[in-house]
Parts: C-alpha cells; structure tokens; sequence
C-alpha cells in the first residue's frame, strides 16, 4: 500500500490507551466465549443453566482464571518472571474482566447459558464494529492495507452465501421458487456477492470487522432470540439423524469466537502485516488448543469409562512402589541438579520449577514411607457399575497401597535395569587414576577369562541339559562354582572398602590413590556375578550354605558396600578443593551407584533364574510373587466365576504380535530401503517398487486379513495361530517402514558417505556405520507410527487369529520353544496356537453382548490405549537417544 | 556454470551458444591444442605444450596422462597432463569452476562416486594404473587421502571420527570380544587420536571433550578434525581441496605449516583460492584457466614471478578471476 517505507510509525510503542485495553477486552471475551464453548460441547454445563447455576459456573472460571493469572502477576511483580509484553497483561486483565462481567450479568439477567452466550456474541460483534469504524474515520491511529485481501473475500463470500441461503429458505411465506430458480440460491449468491465486495472494497480496517461483525451477529441473535434455542431440533428429509440446539449452539459459539478473536487481534495488533500475524496466532492457536482437547477427551472418555474395572482390587506394597518410583527420584534429583541460569537471570523461579518434580516424588516417596512406618495401608475405595443379567449391579472395590515389604523380582529387575543403565552413562572412565596395584592387573586379565570359562559352561549345560543321563552335574557344578564365584565377587567388592578405610592420608586422598581398585573391584564383581548367576539359571543349581543363598546375600552385601562407598567418594568430594581430585572423586560416586543399581538388579535375576521363590531378610524379600496384586492385568479370566476376572492373555498376545510384527518387518524392511537407496540403480526400478509400497500401505487392512486367512493359515498348521496374526501384521507394517527408513536414509548426506569413501572404507561398512546411525531417528520414527497402526488393528485379527474373549490363559512364547533333532530343530508350539488380543476382545465383547461384559470391553480398550501408549513412550524414548547420538546437544 | 564457456571473451551465457561451442569443443580436443575458451577478461591465446611440461629429478609420485572429464555433456577437464613428484606440495590454482575439485577427485578416484561423471586417461600411482578395472579401491584410498572442500566431520564424537578410519580398517579393536579376550585397543586408539589432532593443530582446543560431537565444533575447527581424520589412516598421498578456506588467520597458518611440515613425509596435492597461500607453500603450482584446461605448471616461483602465458600472468596479478 505504501510509497517507499514509511518510518512514521515508532518503533516501540508501549504507551497503550482505551482502544488497545478495549481490543484486549474483545479477545479475551472471545477466548472466553470459545472455552465455555468447548466446555459446553463435552456437556460439562448445560446450555439451559441459569440463576445461581450460572452463577457458579462462571464463579468457578473466574477462580481459576484468577488463580492462575494471579500466581504470574505476583512472579512478574516480585521480577522473577517479569512479564512485560503489554498485549499478554491486557489479554489476562481482559480475561479477569470478562469473567467478571459474565458472573454479574449471570446474576443480574434471568437468561439461560444459551442466550448468555448469544448476547455475548453480539456484544463482540458491535465491538468489532465499533473498532472497525474507529479505525476507519481516525478516531484511533491505525496502520491498515488498501484491502483485507482476496482470500479473507472467499471465506467471507462462502460464509456469507452459507448464510443468505439459510435465512431466504427459512424465511416463512417466501416461494420457494421464481422463475425455475430456487429463491435460496439466489439469496445466497446475493449475500456472497455482498460479502465479497464488504470484504475486499473498503480499506483492511473494514473489511475485516465488518464483515465478521456481521457473521458473528446473526450466529449470536439466531442464539439471543432462541431461533435455535436448547429445545431446537431439525431432521432432514434426507437424513436419518437430526441436529439439536444441544450440539448446534456449541459449533456456533465456537465458529463465532474463533472469527471475533481473529478479527479482534487484528484491531488490536493495528490491522496491516502486524494485524494479519497477531490474528493467524490467534486462529491457529484457538484450532490447534481445539484439537488438543478433543483428542484429550477421547482418551479421557475411554479412560473414565475403563478405569473401574482397569484398577479394580488393585493393591501394591509401599516397597514396591518405591521401587518403582526410584529411577523417577533419580531422574528429578538430575533435573533439580542442572545449573538454574545466572543469579540476575530469573535463576529463582528456575530454580523453583527445577525443584519442584523432585518435591513432588520426594513428598510422594515420604508417604509411601509412612505407610510402611506406621503399617496402615492407603485405600481409595470406590464403586463401578457391571451388568449381570441386564441389569446393572454396583460393585465395591477399592485402590489400595499396603505396608508390605515384598518386591517382585521383575519390578527389582526393570529399576535396577534402569538405573543401571543411567548411571553407566552417566560414568566416565577412571583410567590412568590413582595408583596402579601390582596384583591388579592379574586380577584384569584373569577376571574376563573367568566369565567367558562360566558362559561357556552355560552354554555345554543349554546344550546337553543340567543333568544328562541322569547324572546332575548341573547343580553339583553349579553348587562348587557359584558359591566359589560369590565369594570372590565379596572379596573383590570388600577390597576397595578395606583399603578406603585404612591406610594414611585424608579420606579423599585415599579414595583417589584406590580408584583402580574401586574400578575393577566394582565391574569385576557385577560382571563375575552376573556369569554366576547365568551359569545358576543353566545348570538349574540354587546353592544353599545352611540358612543363606550365598549369591544374593553376596549380591546384597555387595550392593551395601557399594552404597558405603559412594557415601564415602561423596563426602570426600565434598572435602576437597583440588578440581582434578573432585572430578575423580565424583566419577567414583557415579562408579559405585551403578555398581549398586546393578547388584541390586543382581538379587532379582538371582530370583528369576533360581526355583527360589523369594530372596528374604527379615521381612524385606524379593519374590517371584510381590506385593502387587492387579486381578484384571495380571489374571486371566475367571469361568463362570462372579469376582470379575481379569485380560491378562489379550495383554499378553498383542505384546507378542506387535513384538513379533516387529521384529520381522523391521529388519526386513530396513534391508529393503537400503538396498533400494543404496545399491539399486535409481531409475524405473525403483520407481516401480515406490508406488508398490506406497499403494500397499493403502491397502485396507482386511485385505491383508483375508490373505492371512487364504494364504499364510493352510500353510502354517491349518489353525487360527499367533503366528499367522504376527506375520500378517508385519506384511502391514512392512511397506511404512520401507517407506520412512528409504526417506531416512535419502536424507542423510551424500558428505558423509563421501568422507567415508574418501578414508578407503567400503560401501556396506560405511551403510552400516554411518548412515544407518544417522537415519535411526527416522526410522524409529516410521516404526513407531507403524507400530501404533497394527497394535488396534482389529478386522485382519479376528480372521486370523479369531476373537477369543474370555481366555484362561495366556499364550507362553518364551516357555514354547523346544528344540528338537530333525529339521526345523527349534518349534514352538505357542506360536501355533491361537491367542487372545486386546482389539480382538475388545470387538469380541460388543458385539457378544454378554451380561457383566461392557465394562470389560471398556476396561480392555482402556488397556489397550495404555500399551499402544507404552510401546509409543518406548518408540519416543529409542528416537530421543538415537538423535542424542547424533546431534550435538 | 555458463561462463566458461563462450566463443568471444564477452560473457556471453545463452544456452543456444553454450550447446554449439560445446559440440565444436569436442571436435576440437583430439585436434591441435587450440583453445578459444575464455572468462570475461581473459584475453585469448593459444595453450603451448611446453607450458606444461615440468621437469624434476624425484621420481613422480602421480603421473596423469591426457585426463579428460566429463560431465554428462559438460567437458569439465580437458587432456591433463601432469607429473606430481613425491614428498612435496603441488598447489592448484584457477578461477572457479574451471575443474580443479574435479581434476583432485580423479586422483582418488572419487569422481566414480558421481554418475553423471565419465572419465578417460590415466592416472599412475608409483607407475600403478590406478583406473585399472581391477583396482582395489580401499586401498587406493588408504593411500590416497582426501580433505574436502567443505567440513563433513560424521555425526559422531570426536574420538569416533578420528578412529573411524583405522578401526573400519581393523587397526584398531574395540569391540565386545576384543574387550573380552583382553585385546581392547584403547591405549593405542587415544594415541592415535592425540596425534591425530596434535598434528592438526586441533589437539589443545578439544582435549577435555573428545566424547563430544563433532557437529558441535565451530567451521574450521570442523575443518581441522576432518584433516586430522584423513591423517589418522596415514596416508602417503593427501588431497587437499581448499582446506584453509573457512579458517581464520592463525588457524590458517597452522595449517600451512602443518602441509609444509606434512610434505616431509607424504605428497600433497592442495587446491587453494589464495595466491599468497600457493606462492608461500607449495613446491610447483598448476594454474588450471576456464574450460578446464591446464595451462602452465612449473615450480611455484617460475609461475609466479616469470609465467610464461600472459592469460597466467593476468590471473596471478589479478586481472580476472
Ligand atoms: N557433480 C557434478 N555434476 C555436474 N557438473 C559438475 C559436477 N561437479 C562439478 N561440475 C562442473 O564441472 C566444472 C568444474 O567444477 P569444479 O568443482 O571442479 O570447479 P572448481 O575449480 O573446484 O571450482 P571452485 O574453485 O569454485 O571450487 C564446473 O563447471 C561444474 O559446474
Ligand atoms: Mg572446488
């Protein structure tokens, strides 16, 4: 619009006045407007509320608003979050203020929801107006375009014909027809002609109030005037179903603020390129906030409708849930340790949200310990609703956290893992620190001799059994070399101990001087006790010296040990100011931690691979069975019993299929993209192959279950098998991963495949260590979506694999292999059989309709939701690792 | 890419004339040693045999004989000829785009990674055909290292791009099973990387982060690594196209006196924009002009104080390029 730039317009205007506080009046109202709209659309108040319901209502908003508002105007005012943008104070202030309004019109006015939210409506509109028209005769100075633009013409002519037509054909006593033209064409075509010119004729400043103004004004009176009312109800001729005032007025309110924020933004921003960026920030946020909170309710929903019976006699030991809740300490012990900005940079409020998760598990931790302190157990009893015989009966249940001690050895296992892990990469290395002992460095060289001896000593008794013939070697064996192995691992976990607590020299001088020790002791001891019990678990051998288990004693003793020393290294390190020592000192901490999470993982392996049941002292143990009791995931279902039972086999079954899926597909169809982006001649070829796979992950997935049930079934033994339903999964999932890894791959740059060449290194070894590596997070990515698809895949599943519903048992893949002399030499007959699966049950119960069942249904696709979420959160975490590897962060 | 390609010395860039003269071009290379190809500014002259012809008593390193590149229809390298001699810098010099990248990645044979790249002549390394159909390319390369033209340091540590090379290769063990049996290479793999760097000039601005990615050094650091990388396969013959070009002032002369100290033991081939750089470094120069031609190459000195094409001479002093 302008001649040249025009610099008339200062740079920075804080300076704001009546019309700016106005505008943000207007959006806030709008924002308002959509909230309660989106709150209506999910029934959470009804459209016909009035007087003190409203009252309240409003009440409600207004606190929470206020709340919120009020905790960042005290951080801003004390400046830790100075929040200094004049829009965002005017926005919130507005916020306050309608609310206010709201409440007192709510009070003052004896009018429903409905129509509240109608004069609202027109409120804005008159406002916009107002702007619109301030703007334009100069009442306000305003930086406005020639025009509002052509696009913003289209949409307005399309809703202005949308509504021309409506008002012609609902206007009663009008013909319908003049001239063998239908009155309500023409009507609409006058009204978007109309808009059209309204739109794109006058300056920007009027074009682009007016014109909503306009349609948010007769959206607000058609609801004012209750046209469409709550009671409202339209059936189409053509339609089977009908619209009512119920869902209309909901879309009205949220199309109509929606356009009233856009437009008020735009006013409030000066119209012109500022105005156009204020408005879109609005309308896409509102839309994508909408979609958010959709898909939010749909899990809600499914959820709410599922959680009863999902947790229904759930109970779990105070110890256990610390377990559980120990690598989540860890983590926010990490997060409440990061440096919290300089000491002028708002470092407080950083500080306080670094802290804060850790305050939350810490205070959740001190709880659990309460429990077991003062031995009441914590119970949320509540009631959910199953059908028997039609009719609907309650059922008293309750949500219960016990003061028992007992850990199940796969929970020890996971946050041992886990910790393990955490701490391993978080350590450094030690080498070249400290003095090197002479004895030492036998103990180094013998020390991997004696693991690889114990592994392939594993791997005889896998081969020829524990006892062959009769004879119990195993146990016998197993008996002499693991308690010999726990003693050494004590010896070589108590030596650096011994000498940390001896010799001269300041704690941390000494802990300095052993930190070879320390290293080898410590890996030395979790590696050689981990053969141990590996050779254990393959020689079925539990050695028993009297009352003790000599290897989980060991593996406690040892994990205490550990714990001492890193007590030890972390107030040594406290003590010294030497930079290098601290450094060392502190990698001896991180050493020890790890060397406890693993001996701790240790006890719970010992456990797993032992006929042992439990691992006790005094009444600490760790158990095959815990103290987690969850009937529905952990149980199968109870025939003809009235306790409901639980979907154990169906969680089970979609785990194998999606694993088994996977691990075909993925492998598979990684080689495929390499080789079609690597190695084949791009060109008509591939080409061809692209469209294929494109075309073949289009393909409806009941195709793929009819080729299942025609193809893969008579050649896999004739039966509805797990196998079937693994393999027809993976056809699907292939072409995505084919897809995503070939993309992935693509974008790796040729520099690096260059620069690999260059240093004489040869094509499949540069695929496989560099561009591999850097094309994982796309990959992930693809199998991550494509994961997400066939674990609800449900109709190619109920033609191979059937849709068991109520099933005992679970299927036991692991416990089936069985290895055989003559050829395939490895069977299993699990996978053969049939299996229930979470999407398969779910269809199976709705449309079963078995008394008692609808609630199971919910709590099947509740947990459903719940795995696809897990194998999702796994997928997210494999990706956030492989781009750590590769970005520089 | 139009430019140098033109009948008269105005820039004319029209594809219509680009197509012509292409065509005539290639009628004209199994002919006499004519040239008419010019950049704006260069004046016209005919290209004599003796130019190029170089003299030097070591033996030759990389002999090339009649090169000649091209680029689907694009005649990018026109019949080099040139002997290299060992343990020594040769530096190449030219405007840009007139196939001094392309003449360097014939020498590693680089270019067979382009397909629109068509090659023919011969490259001899110690008198071994190395365009031989039955060349084993991974030990070309080991022998014949390259640093590109732009940093491509891998997505990895530090650490890792320098032992990239001689672990792919075997030289250096660090897996599960060589831990196991005890043959863990990781003293011999931090010496490695310690000289590595040190030589190029890098090992004190990263010895307290070599676990760090690499993507996370600045350019010339980049560029450095990417060096220090090609070192560490310890090669006898280094390409260098451009290495210094992203490089601040001190950086750069520890590079140059990096290559100097480089050309005692190994052969260096360098490609470099800065006249300064060639005339300070290098042992001979090859001045390559527009059309891909190589016009004169003789000792460093000779090009630069006394050339023999007054095109040369007109380049050196700035006239054009
Ligand atoms: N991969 C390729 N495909 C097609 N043409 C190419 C390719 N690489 C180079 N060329 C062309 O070959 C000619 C020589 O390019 P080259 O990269 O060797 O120039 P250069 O002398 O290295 O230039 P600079 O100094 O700018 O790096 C140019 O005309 C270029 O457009
Ligand atoms: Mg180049």
């Amino acid at each position: 619009m302008s001649e040249g730039y025009a610099h008339e317009n200062e740079l920075v205007s804080a300076e704001s006045n009546l019309y700016d506080r106005a505008m943000d009046v207007g959006i806030a109202l709008s924002i308002t407007t959509f909230v309660v709209g989106m709150i209506t659309f999910a029934d959470g108040v009804s459209l016909a509320a009035t007087g003190m319901e409203l009252v309240t209502f409003f009440g409600i908003l207004l606190g929470v608003v206020a709340g919120g508002v009020g905790i960042v105007a005290v951080f801003s005012y004390t400046n830790v979050v100075p929040i200094t943008s004049q829009r965002v104070r005017g926005v919130a202030l507005g916020l306050l203020v309608s609310l206010v309004g709201l409440a007192v019109a709510a009070a003052a006015l004896p009018v429903s929801l409905a129509t509240m939210l109608g004069l609202v409506m027109i409120v804005e509109a008159g406002l916009l107006v107002a702007a619109g028209a301030g703007s334009r005769f100069g009442f306000v100075e305003t930086d406005p375009s020639m025009s509002a633009g052509l696009l913003a013409g289209i949409v307005f002519g399309l809703l202005g014909a949308a509504i021309g037509a409506v008002i012609v054909a609902s206007f009663p006593g009008v013909p319908g027809v003049i001239a063998g033209v239908p009155l309500w064409a023409l009507g609409g075509l006058l009204f978007g002609v109309g808009f059209v010119v309204l739109t794109v004729s006058p300056r920007e400043d009027i074009g682009s109030t007016v014109p909503p103004a306009l349609i948010i004004g007769i959206l607000g009176a058609t609801i004012a005037t209750a046209v469409i009312g709550v009671g409202w109800q339209w059936t189409p001729e053509n339609l089977s179903g009908g619209f009512t005032g119920g869902s209309v007025i909901p879309v009205f309110v949220l199309f109509g603020s929606l356009l009233s924020s856009w437009s008020a933004a735009k006013c409030r921003a000066d119209f012109g390129a500022r105005g156009r960026q204020y408005g879109a920030f609005f309308v896409i946020n509102l839309n994508a906030f909408l979609m958010v909170a959709i898909m939010a309710a749909i899990v809600v929903f499914v959820a709410v409708k599922g959680i009863g019976w999902a947790f229904h006699d759930f109970s779990i030991g105070a110890l256990s849930l610390l377990v559980v809740l120990a690598p989540l300490l860890v983590l926010t012990v990490q997060r409440a340790r990061a440096p919290a900005g300089t000491d002028e940079w708002h470092s407080a409020a950083r500080q306080f949200f670094r802290v804060l998760p850790l305050a939350a598990v810490g205070s959740f931790a001190a709880m659990l310990l309460g429990i077991i302190v003062t031995g009441t157990p914590f119970e949320i009893p509540y009631q959910y609703a199953i059908l028997v015989d039609r009719s609907t009966v309650m059922l008293d249940t309750a949500f219960r956290v016990t003061p028992s001690l007992a850990v199940g050895n796969l929970l020890v296992i996971v946050s041992g893992t886990l910790l393990f892990t955490y701490f391993l990469r978080r350590y450094g290395s030690l080498r070249d620190v400290g003095i090197e002992y002479e004895r030492l460095s036998p103990v180094r060289q013998a020390v991997p001799a004696v693991i690889g001896l114990l592994v392939l000593l594993s791997l005889v008794f896998v081969g020829i059994g524990p006892a062959p013939g009769g004879i119990p070697i195993g146990p016998t064996v197993g008996l002499g070399l693991a308690t010999l192995g726990a003693i050494v691992v004590a010896a070589l976990v108590l030596a650096p101990l011994g000498a940390l607590l001896t010799g001269e020299g300041s704690l941390a001088e000494r802990a300095h001087e052993n930190a070879q020790l320390l290293n080898v002791g410590l890996f030395s001891g979790v590696a050689l006790l981990f053969a141990v019990i590996v050779l254990e678990w393959t020689a079925v051998s539990n050695p028993q010296l009297g009352p003790l288990a000599p290897v989980p004693t060991v593996a406690l003793l040892a994990a205490l040990v550990s714990i001492c020393l890193a007590a030890f290294a972390a107030r040594a390190r406290r003590s010294t100011d030497d930079t290098l020592r601290h450094r060392v000192l502190g990698e001896e901490v991180t050493l020890a931690l790890t060397a406890a999470a693993g001996f701790v993982t240790l006890i719970g392996l010992h456990v797993a691979a032992t006929s042992e049941t439990a691992f006790a002292v005094g009444p600490v143990e760790v158990a095959i069975h815990g103290s987690l009791s969850w009937p529905t995931v952990l149980q199968g279902a109870i025939p003809l019993g009235q306790a409901p039972g639980g979907i154990y086999p169906a969680i089970v079954g979609t785990i194998w299929i999606v694993i088994g899926a996977s691990l075909f597909a993925v492998p598979l169809g990684l080689g495929a993209a390499v080789f079609l982006t690597e190695y084949a001649e791009q060109g008509r070829f591939t080409e061809v192959v692209e469209t294929a796979t494109n075309a073949l992950w289009s393909t409806p997935s009941i195709v793929f279950g009819l080729f299942g049930a025609a193809f893969l079934i008579p050649r896999l033994g004739n039966s509805l098998s797990l196998l079937a339903a693994q393999l027809t999964l993976a056809f699907m999932l292939l072409p995505l991963v084919v897809i995503t890894s070939r993309e992935a791959i693509k974008s790796v740059p040729d520099e690096y495949r260059d620069a690999s060449a260059a240093l004489g290194v040869d094509r499949w070894t540069t695929i496989r260590s560099v561009v591999i590596p850097a094309a994982m997070p796309g990959v992930v990515t693809g199998v991550i979506l494509g994961v997400g698809r066939i674990a609800g895949e449900t109709a190619p599943l109920i033609l191979v694999l059937g849709s068991e519903i109520n099933a005992t048992n679970a299927i036991d893949v692991l416990g089936g292999f069985a290895f055989t002399t003559s050829p395939p030499f490895i069977t299993n007959e699990a996978l053969l059989n049939s299996s229930a699966a979470l999407p398969t049950q779910v269809w199976g119960i709705i449309t079963a309709g078995v008394s008692g069942s609808t609630s199971k249904g919910w709590a099947t696709a509740f947990m459903l939701l719940v795995v696809v979420l897990s194998f999702y959160a796994v997928g997210i975490i494999a990706r956030t690792y492989f781009r750590r590897k590769i970005n520089y962060e | 890419m139009n430019n140098q390609i033109g009948d008269t010395d105005t820039d004319t860039d029209t594809n219509v004339s680009t197509d012509t003269s292409t065509d005539s071009q290639l009628g004209a290379t199994t002919g006499v040693e004519t040239s008419t190809t010019t950049t704006a500014g260069e004046s016209e002259e005919q290209i004599r045999d003796e130019w190029t012809d170089y003299r030097f008593d070591s033996p030759a390193k990389l002999s090339v004989e009649d090169l000649n590149v091209w680029y689907g229809d694009d005649h990018a390298l026109k019949d080099v000829s040139m002997e290299i001699p060992e343990e020594s810098v040769t530096a190449l010099i030219g405007p840009s785009g007139c196939g001094k990248s392309t003449y360097l990645r014939c020498l590693n044979r680089m270019n067979d990674r382009i397909k629109a790249a068509r090659i023919d002549g011969s490259v001899e390394l110690d008198g071994m055909e190395i365009y031989d159909p039955n060349t084993n390319l991974v030990e070309l390369r080991k022998r014949i290292g390259m640093v590109f033209q732009s940093p491509n340091p891998f997505p990895k540590s530090i650490r890792d791009n320098i032992s990239y090379g001689p672990r792919k290769h075997g030289e250096i063990n660090k897996g599960l099973l060589a831990r196991l049996f005890g043959r863990d290479d990781s003293e011999k793999e931090a010496e490695l990387v310690e000289r590595s760097l040190r030589q190029a000039a890098l090992w004190d601005e990263v010895n307290d982060r070599l676990d760090d990615n690499a993507l996370g050094l600045s350019g010339g650091q980049q560029q450095r690594l990417c060096i220090a990388r090609c070192l560490a396969v310890d090669p006898e013959v280094i390409l260098m196209d451009e290495p210094a070009s992203a490089l601040d002032p001190i950086a750069t002369s520890k590079i140059e006196d990096l290559v100097t100290d480089l050309a005692e033991d190994y052969t260096v081939v360098i490609v470099t924009h800065n006249m300064q750089q060639a005339a300070r470094i290098s042992d001979q120069t090859a001045v390559f002009l527009t059309g891909g031609e190589l016009v004169e190459y003789d000792d460093t000195d000779k090009i630069f104080e006394n050339p023999e094409s007054q095109r040369v001479e007109d380049y050196i002093t700035g006239k054009f390029g």
